[in-house]
């Protein structure tokens, strides 16, 4: 009682100095303890499936109208009882049933009854009648083929190492089309050979819920060179120059199943890990941080890595037919063990999930950023607690980059468009400070469908991000890691003491 | 083309026209028998098959297998030059075991999905014959069960809705046609409705993914209502129209899909209209065709499918797909092969074993060159006389069969189709001379196409069979019946 007095009183004194930080407070909001005590690494959290729909508790009926109570204790007590318990909740909403039943008749309302309770059986899953998996034709000749490996054997004999595609001394683009211009690895002992710090992989996952094209987001980064070459201006370094890159290909994707694709990314982003060199998984949708991040826990260690992970959306879904889509891949990640919630770090939410979501993330204890936080607290506070967090969670960095994080109006080009996102002037620091400041093990940008952009924007914003992640490696690398360094010589011109701080 | 070759009965009746074909001919002789009697090759490349087993000379000798890897024996020959014998074993070796691991290995679903005590249900699927679906889903069928019309709020008597506020309304609330709205087949049954226009809104194709936004653009898309030059009648007047809304899909799995489409339209049927669904990739045929079917009986109707692919690859994966909706109808022996008309094929996909399947199936095609060859006018002709084969028609439309001039909005685009006038010409006359049974039209790709074009186009393509039902209605069925007053005296 006494919290919403003071909230209404908080909510006048708010509205006369207007000011944010008190109107925030100002909705009267359950208060959620985050967890009392720590997950573990390579532990399934306790709490996983307090909100998962089909495991969580289902909760009785509450404030049933008189009228209706009546009703419904002059039924059968099997019929009552199933109306009270709340399972009718899945057919129809309570609201609209105690309006239904408050003008029916007794005939009617055991006619309403028996019809929920007919469609309730008919809505959950039975064994025998429902299919629990999906069949795959084990007879077809060609089971495998969507994942076989060419033989290297088929190829003229080459030294393993990278290999460059460019004709010219001078360098320049070759013609063919790769990541970053970068040569191509096509084994593991390719990357090891060429001591490859960097290797950029595609992976076109086309199976999104929104508009589809991520399957092309591979190859209109590899087409549109612009972005990813030259020296970054705020650090004055050439990732190209100071890494060794490559173009690691496409992974192999059965675009008809997101659940069989997975495996073989995992097994492809592990693969290229087990090297020491960083992937950068190009999507493909939001499905990919799965495979992606738990091949860094196959590597790294259950609970040793901590994921940023940039997106519209919470990506927190569960409970669904399927075990994983777009929506799904976080709740997956943390069901399995293979990133603590705490060590999840969401920048960039404003789609639109209700309350319970975040209840939820907030009572397992992951930490999300909104934009409502940074519209309340400004992008620049947004981003030190976002990097100060990733820096302190693990040893181990993974940044994974939905694009619609980022305004439409900087990324039409992508399947899930939420208005109101980062600019790129906020993304690119952020990113290059995040792949600078900590150490980064892997990399994705997800979702760009360029089929909705007729401009190359979306794919040279997509570029350019990868760009800046490779600078943040480079600085790395170069053992550059001091918070938010810019360099001197290019931030200033330094003719006079212009700013007051010249050394 | 090519004039080599490892077999001895074919290499007689090579002309000796390249210096290879020469040099192959006369080292035939020198060739050591222990090695093979059929493989030929140079003397000097003959030592390099001596480490190979008869498995991998046979290998070599298989065109179907060496196609596998995109070669041919040409192409072969160049690779054996390039290596010793052991290079050349290691290369067929590599080969053969590639392709051995193609088919479903013995032992390989047995790999555990639970890591360190922890269950991870994804993590062998690809090694799997299954994909796990998540059954403890709350309200597991939830997305494909039908509200009853108990359930409503506000009381209704069953029977279209009509969302226009006006008698002359021009826009509103976007619905196929601008026709009344159909919730449930109550409502079918009680508007006496003839056509029934239904969404299927699945992007699940092989080419570019868009179609399940096809049914939102097309009926935010004129074209659909009105008078009909060439027919003479205004099928939006003659005929009972609704639009029966969407069905549901599953986004994430064709498989999940098919029996839910397939109830949904036999329920038209049985509610008395003729469909007209609007996918939709193309393997929505597979539900919909065996709907008829289901309804109607197997061999009761032809289906003519206008496409510019066969859709009919076979010994896949996966059951169900755009690309193998018709080899599933007729593996399924859901339709006979025969009573299916194909019109328009062209592109790689059709290439000799898809069309050799076809005849040899005893499917009917018309392919572009037969167009090209032809004249469109004899190839209308002979579809509308293979349709009345049976007593009835179900019409598949993808829009690919258009060229992309008159397309670019279609998943699959391939160059080299039919105009938009072909098309309404052989639309209008199918459903005017035989009785159609159900019309689809799929893989419309909206975001393809920046212009309103494809949209258009879809919409004329459906409006120039309403014409056709409708001229049917008012008794015109006579061959490429053109009104009079649309022609000069």
């Amino acid at each position: 009682m006494n919290q919403i007095k003071c909230a209404s009183i908080l909510l006048s004194v708010g509205l006369l100095i207007s000011s944010p930080q008190l109107l925030a407070k100002a909705q009267e909001e359950t208060e959620i303890k985050g967890p009392v005590t720590p997950s573990q690494a390579g532990v399934v959290p306790e709490n996983i499936d307090s909100a998962t729909p089909g495991l969580m508790p289902i909760k009785p009926l509450k404030d049933i109208p008189e009228n209706v109570l009546a009703i419904l204790d002059a039924l059968p007590e099997k019929k009552s009882e199933f109306i009270k318990s709340g399972k009718s909740n899945v057919v129809l909403k309570s609201d609209i049933l105690f309006d239904l039943l408050s003008s029916a008749s007794s005939t009617e309302a055991e006619e309403y009854i028996d019809t929920i309770m007919s469609i309730h059986d008919q809505v959950e899953f039975k064994k025998g009648r429902d299919i629990e998996s999906i069949e795959l034709n084990k007879a077809s000749p060609d089971f495998n083929s969507w994942r076989l490996k060419r033989p290297q054997s088929m190829n003229p004999e080459r030294e393993a190492g990278p290999i460059s595609l460019g004709r010219y001394l001078g360098g320049g683009r070759s013609g063919i089309p790769t990541f970053a211009n970068a040569p191509v690895a096509l084994t593991p002992e390719d990357l090891i050979a060429g001591k490859v710090d960097v290797a950029i992989l595609g992976a076109p996952l086309d199976m999104g819920s929104g508009w589809r094209d991520a399957i092309h987001g591979p190859r209109a980064m590899r087409m549109l060179r612009r972005g990813t070459g030259g020296h970054d201006v705020s650090t004055l370094i050439n990732p190209s120059s100071v890494l060794n890159i490559v173009d690691y290909g496409n992974v192999a994707i059965d675009q008809l199943s997101t659940e069989r694709s997975v495996q073989e990314v995992r097994s492809m982003v592990r693969e290229i890990a087990e090297t020491g060199a960083v992937p950068i998984i190009i999507g493909g949708d939001h499905s990919l941080e799965y495979p992606n991040v738990a091949a860094m826990a196959d590597v790294y260690g259950k609970g040793k890595v901590a994921v940023v992970h940039f997106d519209a959306h919470l990506d927190t879904g569960r409970g669904r037919v399927h075990l994983l889509s777009h929506g799904q891949p976080i709740y997956r990640l943390m069901k399995e063990a293979h990133v603590r919630p705490e060590d999840y770090i969401q920048v960039g939410l404003r789609a639109h999930y209700s309350k319970s979501y975040y209840e939820w993330e907030k009572e397992i204890g992951m930490k999300y950023h909104t934009m409502a936080e940074v519209e309340r607290r400004g992008w620049d506070a947004v981003m030190e607690r976002v990097i100060k967090e990733a820096t302190e969670s693990t040893e181990y960095l993974y940044v994974s980059f939905d694009v619609d994080v980022l305004d439409p109006a900087f990324q039409p080009g992508t399947g899930t468009p939420v208005s109101g996102g980062l600019t790129m002037r906020e993304a690119i620091p952020i990113i290059r400070r995040l792949c600078a400041e900590t150490k980064l093990v892997g990399f994705d940008i997800v979702e760009l469908a360029p089929a909705l952009d007729s401009t190359y924007v979306s794919t040279l914003n997509a570029n350019s991000l990868m760009f800046a992640c490779m600078t943040g490696i480079a600085m790395h690398k170069k053992g550059i890691t001091e918070k938010g360094y810019i360099s001197e010589l290019s931030s200033e011109h330094g003719q006079d003491d212009y700013y007051g701080d010249k050394k | 083309m090519s004039v080599k070759t490892y077999l001895p009965n074919t290499s007689v009746s090579l002309i000796a026209v390249s210096m290879t074909a020469i040099w192959l001919s006369a080292c035939a002789n020198n060739l050591d028998n222990s090695v093979s009697s059929n493989v030929k090759l140079p003397p000097t490349d003959n030592v390099k098959l001596q480490l190979l087993n008869e498995d991998e000379l046979a290998f070599l000798r298989d065109p179907k297998r060496l196609r596998w890897f995109n070669l041919t024996e040409e192409k072969v020959f160049n690779q054996l030059a390039q290596r010793d014998e052991h290079g050349v074993k290691q290369y067929v070796a590599d080969m053969m075991a590639t392709i051995n691991a193609a088919s479903f290995q013995d032992g390989q679903d047995s790999t555990s999905n639970i890591k360190n005590g922890i269950l991870e249900p994804l993590s062998n699927t690809a090694d799997s014959t299954s994909i796990p679906l998540n059954v403890d889903a709350q309200g597991y069928n939830k997305s494909k069960i039908i509200q009853p019309a108990i359930f409503d709020k506000y009381k209704r008597t069953p029977g279209p809705i009509n969302l226009q506020r006006y008698v002359n309304e021009q826009d509103g609330i976007p619905t196929f046609a601008g026709a009344p709205v159909a919730i449930r087949t109550e409502d079918l049954v009680a508007g006496q409705v003839e056509v029934a226009f239904v969404g299927v809104p699945l992007a699940l194709g092989s080419g570019w993914r868009d179609s399940q936004h096809a049914p939102t653009v097309l009926r935010g898309m004129y074209g659909l209502g009105g008078y009909d030059i060439a027919g003479g009648v205004d099928p939006t007047l003659i005929l009972s129209i609704a639009d029966f809304g969407n069905i549901a899909t599953s986004y994430l799995s064709t498989e999940l899909n098919i029996e839910h489409i397939k109830e949904q339209v036999s329920a038209m049927v049985e509610a008395g209209t003729i469909p007209f669904i609007v996918g939709g990739d193309h393997s929505i045929m597979y539900p919909t065709v065996a709907a008829m079917s289901d309804s109607y009986g197997k061999t009761a109707f032809s289906v003519v499918q206008l496409d510019a692919h066969y859709n009919g690859t076979r010994g896949l994966d996966h059951y169900y797909s755009d690309a193998q909706s018709v080899s599933r109808l007729l593996e399924d022996q859901i339709i006979e092969p025969a009573n299916l008309i194909q019109v328009g094929l062209r592109g790689p996909s059709q290439d000799k074993e898809a069309l050799e399947w076809l005849r040899e199936t005893g499917v009917k095609y018309h392919t572009m060159v037969e167009v090209e060859e032809k004249g469109w006018d004899v190839i209308q002709n002979n579809t509308i006389a293979q349709a009345k084969g049976a007593e009835s028609t179900f019409v598949s439309f993808d829009m690919s069969v258009l060229d992309p001039a008159y397309a670019p909005g279609a998943g699959r685009p391939i160059p080299g189709g039919i105009s938009i006038l072909q098309a309404r010409s052989l639309v209008r006359r199918l459903c005017a001379e035989t009785k159609v049974i159900g019309f689809e039209l799929l893989d419309v790709a909206p975001y393809l196409d920046t212009s309103y074009k494809t949209a258009l186009n879809a919409n004329y393509i459906m409006h120039a069979c309403l014409t056709g039902i409708a001229m049917r209605k008012q008794g015109i069925t006579g061959s490429n019946h053109l009104d009079p007053l649309a022609l000069t005296p």
